[in-house]
């Protein structure tokens, strides 16, 4: 598991262009189950069990990561750029970047040439810029182009139990799944790996309407503040306490009955104590004519950042609760 | 070695307070090339030998920012202090070193805008806590006063440029340890001390010391200086790839400012003026002032982003410090003026 979210997280996703990340995907999964790639390049793969399924089920895990995409380049050859997905300035501020196979820094002015109110609050997102080292416009349009995404740079490091990457939202997911559809199912059960989550749960409205699925279980990773100096009620979650799962965030109201089976599963998670964020289950759930919906998500720290801190053990646990989830709603035991 | 494999080397080793990586790493590439001694207040210093008694000090600071642990709370969660300037805007969800009993990585706190109200405070470093994930193993690992340092590592980007943490004063650094390199085994018309002096960020305190005890007659600094940038005042940078930034200011020896402008040149190295109205910034001020007063100079840099994980250069820019370097001390400097 650890390798497969090293080399998962390593990857380049930037909602839009998910590329890289299916292709590995698909080489993981291939031989283990029926996939096809959708017009929008969602990945839909169906997983054959041991026992047909009495309801049809669909587990999701979004490919796509939060960056930046280049809109233009000034005279002097630095690139502006715009958010793709919701990333804090504080995040962006004189970061390693990558666009393709192009290295730059995002750059500013030096806290030595500003005014003391300059240094107290956030630069406004339109003033930074991505250094490539080009000298001019010609020379950088050579390198890149308007509508490139860019990924901030961010190392992979075991911290104890817990692991720092970017893009463990939802790099996770796509790991806990994979382990799911490589090894023998006890069920039948359908797999998406969608695109365009962070830009409005967009490819899990195509996802879901082409399996047409009874159930859907998400597999996401989802902020925990539990860090010092924060009150327990603030926290959202744990790390270290299971997956987090949810009764109602602003993106979807859960199945309260599948809410309740998590909870009585014997295997460790814990509520989600905020009514907060959002996942892919907001498009699930609401597809045709309404599908049951469940969200397991990882507690992490430092979401939608390149240094997200995540607990192994919560990864293990996810995966346990998953498969309990799968077969419990396949084979009616769960209603 | 080139002078990127040299500057990418000391910017990869560390140096702040009792983490001496880069001045291993200096004292070592100096070994090789000249005599070397230790110093209190400085990180390395290598003697070269030269036909007279006349003593020209080329400094630069092997020091970087960084941070100190002042607590380590049961939970794993490091309270820190900023250990030279920095931008506390940075700092959320960075990963960085702890210089422990072992190296850790550690990530500062981050949160996001709808969960702190939009109130994310960035005036005290104290609030912004570091994530070891090491729990109630912390403590024995990591103890006050340990050091924290940045740990982008440096990269290529287009042409010359280059990007990465402590190129303040690694550059400068780079430089000294590539003119030293170039003048050794070489007839020299005047001594040369290679001084990689330490806590510049805090005070200029290593070349107060080491200024004194090494009495040279004329100094050079050779450090990093704003480098431009869309939203960099013209008349406050260098420009990047516009070669060495000689200093000229009341606090500088103006013959000296003008011999290193004459040397560029005569020799076809490329350059530009950096005129400041006082103090430098740099330690010329202070070695300036050393004993009875040594006639000093800044040799500057341009660098974008100073004092963050993303300090940028061009190569270029390192190559005309050296080259002016090396042919000032060839023409003995203000030996005879």
């Amino acid at each position: 598991m650890l390798d497969l979210l090293r080399e998962l997280t390593a990857l380049d996703g930037v909602s839009g262009d998910e590329g890289a990340v299916r292709d590995y995907i698909i080489s993981k999964i291939s031989g283990h189950c029926e996939y096809e790639t959708d017009p929008l390049g969602n990945i839909i793969a169906f997983k054959k069990g041991r026992n047909r399924s009495v309801k049809k089920l669909l587990a999701d895990a979004h490919m796509d990561e939060v960056g930046l995409i280049i809109t233009s380049v000034t005279a002097d050859g630095f690139l502006k750029f715009a958010a793709v997905g919701g990333i804090d300035t504080s995040v962006l501020m004189f970061r390693q970047v990558k666009i393709g196979g192009v290295n730059g820094v995002i750059s500013g002015k030096p806290v030595h040439l500003m005014s003391g109110d300059e240094k107290k609050k956030l630069p406004k997102p339109d003033s930074l810029y991505i250094d490539i080292g080009a000298a001019s416009r010609e020379q950088a349009l050579t390198l890149v182009k308007p509508g490139d995404r860019a990924v901030i740079r961010g190392g992979f490091s075991l911290m104890g139990s817990r692991v720092t990457a970017k893009a463990l939202d939802d790099r996770i997911g796509c790991a806990v799944l994979i382990s799911l559809l490589t090894k023998e199912s006890e069920y039948d059960f359908y797999a998406s790996f969608t695109v365009q989550e962070e830009v409005g749960l967009r490819g899990a409205k195509a996802a879901a309407f082409r399996v047409a699925p009874d159930a859907a279980l998400v597999l996401e990773a989802t902020t925990a503040a539990d860090t010092a100096g924060v009150p327990e009620q603030g926290m959202v979650c744990r790390l270290g306490q299971g997956p987090a799962v949810s009764f109602m965030d602003r993106a979807t109201v859960y199945d309260r009955a599948y809410y309740e089976a998590a909870l009585k599963s014997g295997i460790k998670c814990q509520p989600k104590t905020a009514v907060a964020g959002g996942n892919n289950s907001g498009s699930l759930h609401l597809s045709r004519g309404g599908v049951r919906t469940l969200a397991l998500s990882v507690p992490c720290r430092y979401i939608h950042s390149p240094s997200s801190v995540a607990d192994m053990k919560d990864i293990e646990s996810t995966e346990r609760l998953a498969e309990y989830m799968i077969n419990g709603i396949c084979s009616g035991r769960i209603e | 070695m080139d002078i990127k494999e040299i500057l990418f080397a000391l910017s990869s080793a560390d140096a702040l307070g009792s983490v001496r990586e880069a001045a291993e790493l200096s004292e070592k590439f100096l070994s090789r090339f000249c005599e070397t001694r230790r110093l209190r207040g400085a990180g390395a210093v290598g003697f070269l030998k030269g036909k007279s008694d006349y003593t020209i000090l080329l400094d630069a600071h092997i020091d970087q920012i960084g941070m100190i642990v002042t607590d380590v709370d049961g939970d794993g969660f490091l309270t820190v202090s900023n250990s030279g300037g920095i931008d506390i805007r940075a700092l959320p969800a960075r990963t960085v070193t702890v210089h422990g009993k072992e190296k850790i990585p550690a990530v500062f706190f981050f949160f996001l805008p709808h969960l702190s109200d939009g109130k994310a405070e960035y005036t005290d470093i104290s609030k912004i806590k570091l994530d070891t994930g090491l729990k109630e193993k912390a403590r024995s690992i990591i103890s006050a006063g340990d050091y924290v340092t940045f740990s982008a590592e440096p990269l290529q980007l287009v042409g010359d440029t280059v990007s990465g943490r402590s190129f303040d004063d690694r550059a400068g650094a780079a430089c000294l340890l590539k003119t030293a390199e170039r003048l050794s085994g070489r007839e020299l018309p005047c001594n040369v001390i290679i001084l990689l002096s330490d806590a510049e960020e805090l005070g200029m305190r290593g070349a107060v010391t080491s200024a004194f005890e090494l009495e040279p007659d004329e100094a050079i600094a050779v450090d990093v200086s704003f480098g431009d940038g869309p939203d960099i005042p013209e008349n406050e940078c260098g420009r990047l790839g516009g070669g060495a930034m000689i200093g000229i200011s009341p606090v500088l020896d103006r013959a000296l400012s003008d011999r290193l402008a004459s040397i560029s040149e005569e020799n076809g190295i490329k350059y530009q003026t950096e005129v400041m109205g006082g103090k430098t910034g740099t330690n010329a001020d202070v070695i300036s002032v050393s004993r009875g007063g040594v006639r000093t100079c800044t040799v500057s840099v341009p660098l974008r982003n100073m004092h963050t994980e993303a300090e940028t250069l061009r190569l270029s820019d390192l190559e005309s410090v050296c080259a002016l370097l090396e042919k000032y001390v060839l023409s003995g400097g203000l030996m005879n003026a």
